[in-house]
């Protein structure tokens, strides 16, 4: 598996897991922030940097246990499929901005267009994660 | 006309090369082992450029390195 698919596949996982307790548990527990917009800091926070510090450990522990991959540039290849989930994931994340951004202040709170613009933000991310490894699983032909 | 896809000689070619892995034509093309092997499996098509590479490596023309294939 290439290193970079690697790194696609900790990307996927530990974003799942994080803001999957984040919208799941965190996030319902402090109301969303429906009551004091700063619960929202004060949970999403914690989560988000809990989700940096394992994908650099991860990213850590990869590269270490394959340091000459981890140490090459990046090829046609990685950069076709990398320009590819980008792109994509860009579209999720400019239809969620029009929703929060054009859509949501009309009707809704707040604190839901916060936290709607993290799940949109969060959905961008796992797309693109996603589209790169199933690009490199079954194949590129850009 | 049924769908066509891409195929490559570039497995016999490195047979026919000393056994050259898929690592050290990499190297001498600019690309990961894996590259190679996506390439190899059909999975990747390559720049025009790198397919120029792989058939200078081997010392033949592009189209006996690629060529189109009916499904």
């Amino acid at each position: 598996m290439a290193f970079r698919e690697k790194i696609a596949w900790l990307e996927l996982g530990t974003m799942l897991v994080a803001y999957g307790i984040y919208f799941g548990i965190v996030g319902p527990a402090a109301g969303f922030g429906e009551r004091r917009m700063l619960d929202i800091l004060w949970s999403f926070g914690p989560v988000a940097a809990a989700h940096g510090v394992a994908m650099i450990v991860g990213a850590i522990a990869i590269a270490v246990t394959a340091v000459k991959e981890a140490e090459a540039r990046s090829d046609e290849r990685d950069r076709a499929i990398a320009r590819r989930g980008a792109t994509i994931g860009y579209f999720v994340l400019i239809a969620g901005m029009i929703l929060v951004g054009v859509v949501m202040p009309f009707s809704e709170p707040p604190w839901k267009i916060v936290n709607t613009a993290l799940l949109a933000i969060v959905l961008a991310e796992a797309v693109h994660a996603a589209v790169v490894l199933l690009s490199y699983r079954r194949g590129w032909h850009g | 006309m049924g769908e066509r896809r891409l195929s490559n000689t570039i497995r016999t070619l490195r047979f026919h090369a000393g056994e050259m892995t898929q690592a050290e034509l990499g190297g001498k093309i600019g690309v990961t082992r894996q590259t190679v092997a996506a390439i190899e499996q059909g999975k990747y098509s390559p720049t025009l450029e790198t397919a120029f590479r792989i058939a200078d490596v081997f010392g033949v023309a592009l189209d006996e390195v690629f060529r189109w294939a009916e499904d």
